[in-house]
């Protein structure tokens, strides 16, 4: 299955000026963990700010999350992935970069964005097809 | 194959299990032909939709009085009636859902995630054709059915964003805007009756054991 078939393509970003705490309210009442971050002055270069990044490296450490930009806890640049791709070569980009969402992109432009949990389903609905090949 | 025996596969079962087969193969068709139709906004080809929908209805005829003139036990008859009205149902709601697409403008901000939605819709309803196929050969269906549900979730998921985006729509007449809350309603109600369907060819399998 590729995954054009099965990422989300609502993305939810975030300007990198706004504050992290800005962040955590937008995936809060999104109920999502991850928000793909946006630089002013240029639409193509992008950076990811997740759940984990808020956790790890504000709140743990007792800053203050409306007094630090999201920019200053960014990751960058973003895995990009292929969305003719197929899900055992997002699985194994997962594992080697050690991340549980990427996105997919269309040359430099982001069009999806794929989950952990979407590389689980997508690999129960091939075995279900007949598809998978183990 | 223990369905096999216990259906008790004479001539008419076999042309009630081949019509079913027709049925479910035909509203693949159908929903591939709506996807179609909602990508190149083309009337025409929507208004073909409904021409499935009564071709739907004759083979749903045919099934149901091939199993009330005898085939199949008799009780198995009442589960397999409702498996083809359950189908049946979704014809219905596909032929109610391009009816309203024909009474909109739908607003091109929402094109994008209603064609996502149309094409999960084709492809939960390639599962159940393969989930019934799979029963007839007596294989187990959990996974099958997992698929659906996994797919019924998504669409779920894509509703809830959909609904979201509608709200920032400037509409300006009460029915423009009615017509497209029916309109999404619909397109995100078909999965929810395939999942029905194929909760009923669970049961069907179950009350085989």
């Amino acid at each position: 299955m590729k995954v054009k078939e099965f990422m989300t393509t609502n993305i939810e970003s975030i300007d990198h000026k706004r504050s992290v705490y800005y962040a955590v309210e937008r995936m809060v009442n999104r109920r999502i963990r991850c928000l793909l971050v946006r630089f002013s002055g240029d639409e193509r270069e992008y950076g990811v700010i997740t759940a984990r990044d808020v956790v790890f490296k504000v709140l743990a450490k007792g800053i203050d999350p409306t007094k630090i930009n999201v920019s200053k806890i960014t990751s960058k640049p973003i895995v990009c992935i292929d969305q003719d791709a197929d899900f055992k070569e997002v699985a194994k980009i997962m594992d080697e970069s050690d991340i549980a969402r990427a996105f997919v992109c269309d040359q430099d432009r982001v069009i999806g964005l794929v989950a952990l949990m979407d590389v689980m389903s997508a690999t129960i609905i091939a075995r279900a097809r007949g598809e998978y090949v183990s | 194959m223990f369905l096999e025996k216990l259906f008790s596969r004479g001539k008419k079962e076999n042309e009630v299990i081949g019509d079913i087969t027709k049925q479910i193969k035909l509203l693949n068709t159908a929903c591939g032909l709506f996807k179609t139709a909602l990508e190149t906004d083309n009337p025409s080809l929507m208004r073909k939709v409904m021409d499935f929908e009564r071709m739907g209805d004759a083979i749903r005829r045919d099934i149901i009085s091939r199993i009330y003139e005898g085939a199949f036990l008799p009780y198995l008859r009442p589960d397999l009636c409702k498996f083809v009205e359950i189908v049946d149902s979704i014809f219905d709601l596909l032929e109610d859902t391009g009816y309203k697409y024909l009474d909109l403008k739908l607003p091109e901000q929402l094109r994008g995630e209603c064609i996502q939605v149309a094409f999960l819709n084709r492809r939960i309803c390639e599962m159940l054709l393969i989930t019934f196929e799979s029963m007839i050969k007596g294989e187990d269906l959990r996974e099958k059915i997992l698929a659906i549900r996994i797919y019924e979730k998504k669409i779920d998921d894509i509703k809830f964003d959909l609904i979201r985006d509608a709200r920032k729509i400037e509409i300006t007449n009460f029915w423009e805007g009615e017509i497209l809350s029916q309109f999404l309603s619909c397109l995100t109600s078909i999965s929810d009756v395939i999942e029905d369907a194929s909760d009923h060819l669970q049961v069907i399998h179950v009350s085989m054991k």
